[in-house]
């Protein structure tokens, strides 16, 4: 495995990947279940109003989620941790619901009220569940998992009642199954902001989160100030996690997948692990949205349904390996 | 010049309750202290307080004149290093990327590591000579090489102290003597601080002890000054008599029937 990376071959991969982002967004911009030619394509509002903002959203949403993932299963110390297996996802889409069924118009401070009430709802299920594992000032990786899927049930649950109470049937779908296939130039236009800081704050503290990988005490005999960067790096995940909930419902999986697979191909330096995970996610949800949109064209699937069809089986295949080494 | 010193230090884990109870001694440049004592003396909680994981509730601790409660995290990183009992070796970092984890409190933000901390990472190799593990994954490695690594990484932080908790537990002779006689020579330019069980074996190896019971000092000074009868029978409540190792001449004790 080529685990040696360094300096030169971190940045050779970053560039050869982020080339490979841009390519695969390129062709998925000609896939779709409106099949024209090229030249007719690059006229038509299909491409500027639909395929494009679509797949930039997608390849955001990939970024904010993937990295939302490395951080939490960083500072949790938790090879299980994702956004949407702690339930923060389910915690933000109430918030978002909420904040729709008022209406989207309200403007808090500049920003749509939508991810900032998503925020603070997924705020308060991370508070919940963490709060919930904690037993006797420690936490242990199974008992924060069950919390998280016990709290993202009952806040389904919650978030299908406000939906049926406020009369649109048709937006469960959309909310419980996650899906891109409303997605508009606002959406990107929300979500930017949220993917740049998430991201500039995750590659900040990446020398913090390779010190937590020999635990919090080690972490802080080497200067690293523990409490402090746990609230702030749990307080971003949920903030990029929320925006990115606000404007797609619940996709999950893709903080969970993406680090693993990314940790075992360049190791667990987040120097690297961060970046490259980045534009992992984005190829990997960019990949999903394309298929989702064209393989049982023209019925479109959910994106949300495809990442659960992979990344359920593998977080159980995860589960089930730490049994068996005993961890 | 003492680059630790302690006065009247009371810490624990409840304010009501302290574990360390009134201990002041201090240590010179150059020297190997040993901690010695019975369980539950708190040896472990003094090395805890001295790395800052315990709070100071009364007396102080400084490291080459400084207060701990003045240095920041950062500064109180650069000038002390800790080695746990037991730590867990990271899947998936080479040793050379472990020992690098030593480096943290010299890394600038954004920026990757210069010229001085791959220096450093490799002295520190060399001084603890697993220049040969360099590459291997930390995970392969048997319980005596990854303690070198795991003491290779605290002096990658080019500590004025190093704390080690027992580097000697659940280690067989042959590196229990290694890590020892390595300690011992690295103590130049810095001092050393570590908890033993074996008395014998720090009587060997140390410049000076430190014999604690039930959060208080029972006796400091050299191992001839330390390793006595009474001494031991203070601390331990058991019978020895005191004889010299006929090559070493240090002192050793040996249980009476």
């Amino acid at each position: 495995m080529a685990k040696k990376i360094n300096k030169k071959t971190g940045f050779a991969v970053f560039i050869i990947l982020f080339a490979v982002v841009l390519a695969v967004m390129f062709v998925s911009l000609f896939l779709g279940s409106v099949m024209i030619s090229p030249a007719e394509l690059f006229k038509s509002e299909i491409l500027w109003q639909i395929r494009l903002p679509r797949v930039s959203l997608a390849a955001l949403l990939g970024l904010m989620l993937a990295i939302s993932g490395v951080i939490l299963q960083g500072i949790l110390r938790n090879p299980l941790a994702d956004p949407y297996v702690l339930g923060i996802s389910a915690g933000g889409a109430i918030g978002a619901a909420v904040a729709l069924a008022a209406g989207a118009q309200v403007v808090i401070l500049g920003m749509s009220s939508v991810p900032v009430m998503a925020f603070v709802t997924s705020l308060a299920a991370v508070f919940i569940v963490y709060k919930l594992a904690q037993v006797a000032g420690k936490t242990s990786p199974e008992t924060l998992i069950l919390a998280g899927v016990a709290l993202s049930a009952f806040c389904a649950a919650i978030l299908s009642l406000i939906i049926i109470l406020t009369g649109n049937l048709q937006s469960i779908y959309f909310w419980l199954l996650g899906s891109l296939s409303s997605a508009t130039w606002s959406n990107v236009l929300t979500v930017i902001p949220y993917a740049v800081f998430g991201s500039a704050v995750a590659y900040f503290f990446s020398k913090e989160l390779n010190a937590l990988l020999l635990g919090e005490e080690m972490a802080q005999t080497l200067g690293v100030d523990v409490e402090r960067i746990r609230l702030f790096l749990i307080g971003t995940a949920s903030l990029m996690t929320a925006a990115a909930v606000s404007v797609s419902g619940l996709i999950g999986f893709v903080g969970l997948i993406i680090p693993h697979f990314i940790r075992l191909l360049v190791g667990p330096n987040h120097r690297y692990l961060i970046p490259i995970s980045a534009l992992s996610g984005m190829l990997l949800m960019v990949a999903a949205d394309t298929i989702a949109r064209t393989v049982l064209s023209p019925t479109e699937i959910p994106i949300g349904i495809i990442m659960s069809l992979v990344g359920a089986p593998f977080f159980l295949y995860l589960l089930r390996r730490r049994r068996v080494e005993g961890k | 010049m003492s680059s630790l010193k302690i006065e009247n230090l009371v810490c624990g884990y409840d304010s009501r309750k302290p574990v360390i109870k009134d201990i002041s001694f201090s240590v010179d440049d150059g020297q190997f202290v040993g901690i010695v004592g019975p369980n539950g003396a708190g040896k472990t909680t003094l090395l805890r307080a001295v790395v800052g994981l315990l709070k100071v509730q009364h007396g102080s601790i400084a490291i080459s004149n400084h207060k701990i409660e003045h240095l920041d995290r950062r500064e109180l990183a650069r000038r002390i290093a800790f080695v746990p009992q037991l730590m867990e070796p990271v899947d998936g970092f080479s040793v050379e990327d472990l020992v690098m984890l030593g480096r943290t409190p010299y890394l600038e933000r954004f920026s990757f590591e210069q010229n001085d901390d791959y220096d450093a990472v490799k002295w520190a190799i060399d001084e603890l000579k697993i220049s040969e593990l360099k590459d291997r994954q930390t995970t392969e490695l048997s319980g005596g090489e990854f303690q070198r690594v795991a003491i290779a990484r605290a002096l990658a932080q080019e500590p004025k102290v190093m704390l080690l908790d027992e580097p000697t537990a659940h280690l067989d002779i042959r590196y229990q003597v290694n890590i020892c006689k390595l300690l011992r020579k690295l103590r130049s330019h810095r001092s050393i601080v570590a908890t033993f069980h074996d008395l014998n074996l720090a009587s060997r190896f140390c410049s000076r002890l430190v014999l604690m019971k039930a959060g208080e000092l029972i006796a400091e000074g050299s191992p001839d000054e330390v390793v006595t009868p009474e001494n031991i029978w203070k601390a331990y409540r058991i019978k020895v008599s005191v004889k010299k190792n006929p090559t070493t001449q240090k002192a050793r004790y040996v249980l009476l029937p």
